[in-house]
């Protein structure tokens, strides 16, 4: 490429560049910068240096440390179950009578924003006049209150989140699957392999990449679990569905703006997703399925 | 020639759009749901008599409009020329609000004459203001109301069952304690004669709404003769939840007494810990409970709602069984606009303030009047039931803390309440104390 050309390819790509410096590198910067300072936005000449007491703050704080739960909740519940029923559903719908339209319907709920699902679910769950008591009398169970239980409210949103996500694991595992070499499931299928045998042996471990790929996604999205939780419970009863990222909201903005506090906050959440996806990509050896890792 | 005619007629009417745009001055005013459709009358009413000024109302839900308007406020960005806020808000948002006493002596002419401040309810008045400036004019005076079946209550039958379960006549509660007999009577799965399925709504979500459900049942503790003895008259910027010298007053037997009659009434409504405002609205509307506690302006949704008809012979409005909780709203003008946009702002809050305007949202709207001569009119009587009760109510009200670390405080609290009424954590004075001590944290400045 000639200098003049180079130089023109700057000018094109500047605008962008700047864009994500004002958009993304400096709001980034300034949080971590903020997590350092006693910024309020409701106490007048705050914003003081005060080094690293935010961070221990965190340590003492019963409500900081309460919304872990459910955030690991999300994680060790909901995200299995999707990964699990996206494989199966991916697995039984391909090759069905009518694949493109469960394949279609199936995809309806990804693209529903999360605050409407939490509209959604609190219309059906209202204790009252909602669908899932209504329908749960025909068998002669009492009314639930869903919202205002912690076991129940957790489920409604661990159900909520799988009902979202479930579609997404199974569009990239049902992409990885119709991908699969044909020759390869026919040459199983001569070798004696039953239908069951040739998704075990042939397509299974070449999906492997794939199911990794969207387990990293569904972790890295389950911490930031917020919309359903906003919509639906607001974190309650209690704490019982707080996360940290609805903690990091309430601290940061809903009540009080408390910025110093809750930028510390979101660089903790930033460095324990940073910590379990690097983790999780050496354990599952992720850049050599892949095929990106570095050559020795 | 027709050319240079026709492009000069272009020209002058660009001019002359542009000089018109350029001679109205426009102002964004953001208000609350409870207030939206009323501001949004006035300011046709407002923008009919001053084709000079335009209006823009936006209304924005009440967890996002608090949060928007801080951030506003605080970074001087002067987004919003007018707003609604929320009185118990005054702490945090005073920094930003325009003194209008200092503005209306520096600017004596834009109080329209006929505007009777002296008219302003004192309580209502104060509550609009921060460290003696005027930084709202009042513009609702909500508060909470009893609304009851009043068919139910005057049924002979029911009067004749109650009085064989419980040895008393069936009333109206006024204590929380009497609440529970009567939320058990009208609840089916005690007592299978009851006409409604539940015997009270009640709203203990972990939102805002705990933080002011708490004094309705705190307040008659904290105000009673034994609570002000130990704690002092209550100060309008602590609250009722505070000490009058500003510690927390909840982490006693007194907080403990509160929050077991919250929870003795809790069998007999519907989901407490997850209904929320709208929620209990509609159980009322709907006629599956006897009783529900609620603000002002839900009495029309009650008035116009099919199971309730006729209205006036099924909703009943009494006082508090405990206290009522204070809920009032402020119109407030942004100190960071320009001189003209200020102009604009005060002279449409004043407009929103007259007489004539607070008896209009009243009628249409059930917006809580602001003015003691509304609140004499027979007029406005006649109107809304509950108008002829306001004052009584008014003089024995809790309020909420208005210091600006009050959305702190809220948040703590409705988690730790939600926390005690749910089980999950013990209800002790123990468990009021280690709240205590996160509010004290947070009062000297830490997290």
């Amino acid at each position: 490429m000639s200098k003049s050309s180079r130089k023109i390819a700057i000018l094109f790509i500047l605008p962008v560049i700047i864009f994500y410096l004002v958009m993304a590198i400096y709001p980034f910067v300034s949080m971590v910068y903020e997590s350092f300072t006693n910024l309020n936005l409701t106490i007048p000449h705050s914003g003081q240096f005060i080094g690293l007491s935010n961070y221990f703050a965190i340590f003492q704080d019963p409500l900081a440390l309460s919304s872990i739960d459910f955030s690991a909740m999300v994680i060790y519940i909901a995200v299995p179950v999707e990964m699990i029923l996206g494989l199966v559903f991916a697995y039984l719908i391909r090759g069905l009578k009518g694949e493109k339209i469960f394949r279609t319907l199936f995809l309806i709920p990804m693209m529903i924003p999360g605050i409407v699902f939490g509209i959604a679910a609190q219309m059906i769950f209202n204790y009252l006049f909602g669908a899932a008591n209504y329908f749960l009398s025909f068998l002669g169970i009492q009314p639930v209150a869903w919202l205002g239980q912690a076991a129940t409210a957790q489920f409604v949103i661990i159900f909520l989140d799988v009902l979202q996500w479930t579609p997404f694991v199974f569009l990239i595992i049902y992409a990885g699957l119709l991908s699969v070499p044909q020759d390869l499931i026919d040459a199983a299928k001569v070798d004696g392999a039953n239908g069951w045998q040739a998704f075990l042996h042939v397509e299974f471990p070449t999906l492997k990449p794939l199911i990794y790929v969207a387990l990293i996604i569904r972790i890295i999205d389950a911490l930031k679990i917020f919309g359903k939780i906003y919509m639906t419970t607001w974190g309650g009863p209690g704490t019982a569905t707080s996360s940290w990222s609805f903690y990091i909201y309430k601290v940061g903005v809903s009540y009080g703006w408390d910025i110093g506090y809750a930028s510390a906050l979101a660089v903790i959440l930033l460095i324990v997703s940073t910590i379990l996806v690097n983790i999780l990509i050496r354990f599952l050896n992720l850049g050599e399925q892949l095929g990106i890792s570095k050559e020795a | 020639m027709g050319k240079y005619r026709v492009l000069l007629l272009v020209i002058s009417m660009i001019a002359v759009m542009t000089f018109a745009a350029l001679a109205v001055t426009t102002i964004s005013v953001v208000v609350s749901p409870d207030n939206g459709p009323s501001i949004q009358y006035l300011a046709q009413q407002f923008m009919q008599q001053n084709p000079d000024i335009k209006v823009d109302v936006t209304i924005i839900s009440w967890e996002t409009l608090y949060p928007r308007l801080l951030a506003d406020l605080t970074s001087k960005t002067g987004v919003y020329d007018a707003f609604t806020w929320d009185v118990m808000t005054a702490g945090a948002m005073h920094s930003g609000c325009l003194d209008l006493t200092q503005y209306f002596k520096d600017h004596p002419d834009v109080i329209p004459s006929g505007y009777d401040m002296n008219d302003l309810l004192p309580l209502a008045y104060k509550l609009g203001t921060w460290n003696g400036d005027l930084i709202g004019l009042p513009y609702y005076n909500n508060t909470m109301l009893f609304y009851y079946r009043k068919d139910l209550f005057n049924n002979p039958t029911y009067q004749q069952q109650f009085y064989q379960m419980f040895g008393r006549p069936l009333r109206v509660p006024t204590t929380w304690a009497e609440a529970v007999d009567v939320a058990r009577f009208f609840t089916q799965a005690y007592n299978p004669k009851s006409p409604t399925r539940y015997g009270i709504a009640l709203m203990f979500p972990t939102t805002h709404t705990m933080f002011y459900m708490f004094p309705l049942f705190f307040g008659p503790y904290r105000t009673s003769t034994d609570g002000i003895r130990e704690f002092g008259p209550v100060n309008f910027d602590y609250g009722t939840y505070f000490t009058s010298d500003g510690k927390p007053a909840f982490a006693n037997q007194y907080g403990l007494m509160a929050l077991e009659d919250m929870k003795a009434l809790m069998p007999y409504a519907p989901d407490p810990l997850g209904s929320d405002y709208g929620q209990t609205i509609e159980y009322f509307a709907q006629g599956m409970v006897a009783m529900c506690p609620q603000w002002t302006n839900p009495y029309l949704q009650f008035a116009s709602s099919p199971a309730l008809q006729p209205a006036s012979e099924k909703i009943g409005i009494a006082p508090m069984p405990g206290v009522s909780v204070a809920g009032n709203w402020a119109l407030g003008v942004n100190k960071y606009i320009s001189p003209e946009k200020q102009a604009a702002a005060v002279k449409f809050i004043l407009f929103c303030t007259t007489k004539e305007s607070g008896m209009a949202v009243l009628k249409q709207f059930a917006i809580a009047p602001v003015r003691e001569s509304i609140l004499d009119s027979p007029e406005a009587q006649a109107a809304i039931p509950w108008v002829a009760a306001l004052p009584s109510i008014y003089q024995t009200e809790a309020f909420r803390p208005r210091i600006p670390q009050e959305p702190q405080l809220e948040s703590i609290t409705d988690v730790y309440f939600s926390k005690m009424l749910s089980g999950t954590i013990p209800m002790t004075i123990q468990s009021l104390q280690s709240l205590a001590d996160q509010w004290n944290k947070v009062l000297a400045g830490g997290q």
